[in-house]
């Protein structure tokens, strides 16, 4: 297969708009992996989580923490490279159905930002704080912190860079430029990640267990807020979904 | 592309198409949505809504809404003026309470054994329901701020008094008056517990009545009209599409 895509192939057209197996298949490896996560850090959590001097938390957590941020890594070169290297240098002259079919493999990925920003922003990040409140930490590597931090906020790092790629390098409409609330839906998320410096540095210096709402935090809530960039997504793609539809439509 | 081909191969083609992504738009947005709104609401009034003994009559009457007024706004600026859908504020506080309570059952219970009835979220559904019918019936941006905003603080303590009533209830313990939600708080031990951090509800204007919840709620109130024409403005930037050359 050549490395780029010179033009849509005819058989493509036979293809179906949207692959639904796919879409179940993919939203499923977020729910089932995420469920072996959980349970992992329910076993783990209490017998081998609470002491970070203790032989048993380097072996279950700092290992942990060591190997997803080795897949994380990987994961995110392998597949935006991939997006990238195959990339439709003929974007523009794509038929309509092309580019439909497009549009939909284009919100099976932003199925999968929304699923992991759930992860990530809503189910791991309050998770931290009850973990916190009673389990009083004594490293920047907590258990909650290990699948918070450094995997589940990766995760919706690199399904939204997948995303963003993928509109980028495949749709029509994203050739204007820069979609700017696109930008902002997924690098503002992304910022809460570097914002964990900050966190840490904070947290060395005061001890901030008290309270969760603390001013330590406000820099996630500020790059939490960027989420709402994915109203103005969704603003485009309504805009371009119905340019494609409308004359079969009226 | 070529003007005259179709994307489509039929109107029943084109129907079926656009409810799929209806779908996947809902899903998308929903999710989205409530992962920035948990992230902030958690960060800015989590700890008065994670246990009962935060609960008070003041401050937890006070911030949040205030605090949780925010997406709601937003939503609406998009889903009102851009589609006419009128259900921004529910929409977007039920992501919320369905995010609280997925953590609270599985993290704050299934994790860290704390029971639900001491750390079940707030109820913002009857302030929601408000700001999405005021809008509705008045078609007016500035009205749902006022009366709406205000309706949202105003609302807050009524809609939680159904279930924060049994645990305000007093109680004696080893010779001192306190409320059930402080007695599950001693019995529940955390950092956060607000005697420890010195949270407790105070003041001199209790001194004369049982004003301070209404007055909270009436600050909260005004400091929501506020908020909510900020994030309104919020909203309709974040659901802009424009392009930009560089970056």
């Amino acid at each position: 297969m050549a490395a780029t895509t010179e033009s849509v192939k005819a058989d493509a057209a036979e293809a179906p708009l949207l692959n639904v197996k796919n879409m179940i298949l993919g939203s499923l490896v977020y729910l089932v992996f995420y469920a072996w996560v959980r349970w992992y850090e329910g076993i783990y959590g209490w017998s081998a989580g609470l002491d970070s001097f203790a032989p048993e938390f380097e072996t279950y957590w700092m290992n942990f923490l060591y190997i997803e941020i080795v897949m994380e890594v990987l994961t995110a070169s392998v597949l935006w490279g991939y997006i990238w290297k195959t990339r439709d240098r003929k974007v523009m002259s794509i038929t309509p159905r092309e580019e439909l079919r497009r549009h939909f493999t284009h919100w099976t990925w932003l199925v999968m930002y929304g699923w992991a920003i759930y992860f990530g922003a809503s189910y791991f990040t309050e998770q931290d704080g009850t973990w916190h409140q009673t389990i009083v930490r004594d490293t920047d590597f907590t258990p909650s912190h290990i699948i918070e931090f450094y995997l589940s906020y990766p995760i919706y790092i690199i399904t939204g860079g997948a995303s963003f790629f993928y509109a980028k390098t495949r749709l029509p409409t994203y050739q204007e430029g820069i979609p700017l609330m696109y930008m902002v839906a997924v690098i503002g998320p992304f910022m809460i990640l570097p914002n964990v410096g900050l966190n840490e540095w904070g947290h060395t210096f005061w001890f901030m267990e008290e309270l969760f709402v603390a001013p330590l935090h406000y820099g996630f809530v500020f790059f939490g807020w960027a989420a709402l960039g994915v109203m103005g997504v969704v603003n485009l793609e309504i805009q371009a979904i119905s340019k494609l539809l409308k004359k079969d439509l009226a | 592309m070529s003007a005259s081909q179709s994307a489509v191969r039929s109107r029943a083609e084109a129907i079926k198409v656009s409810r799929t992504f209806d779908w996947m738009i809902c899903f998308t947005l929903f999710f989205v949505v409530l992962g920035g709104y948990h992230i902030h609401y958690m960060l800015t009034g989590g700890d008065w809504d994670f246990w009962t003994d935060w609960k008070d009559r003041r401050l937890w009457v006070t911030v949040a809404p205030i605090v949780a007024i925010t997406f709601p706004a937003a939503v609406q600026s998009q889903l009102w003026w851009r589609y006419r859908l009128p259900f921004g504020a529910v929409i977007a506080v039920l992501g919320l309470l369905l995010g609280e309570w997925i953590n609270r059952y599985f993290n704050f219970w299934g994790w860290t054994y704390f029971p639900v009835n001491f750390c079940f979220p707030s109820q913002l559904i009857p302030g929601a329901i408000l700001l999405d019918v005021i809008l509705l019936l008045s078609n007016s941006m500035t009205l749902t701020a006022v009366v709406g905003g205000l309706a949202f603080g105003l609302i807050f303590y009524p809609g939680n008094w159904p279930v924060i009533a049994p645990l305000h209830v007093p109680v004696e313990y080893n010779g001192m008056v306190m409320t059930l939600a402080d007695l599950q708080g001693y019995h529940y031990v955390r950092t956060g517990t607000p005697e420890y951090i010195r949270m407790v509800e105070k003041g001199t204007l209790r001194t004369f009545g049982k004003d301070v919840a209404p007055v909270s709620a009436f600050f909260s109130g005004f400091v929501s009209i506020l908020i909510y024409f900020l994030w309104h403005f919020f909203g309709k930037w974040f659901g802009g599409t424009s392009f930009i050359k560089s970056i």
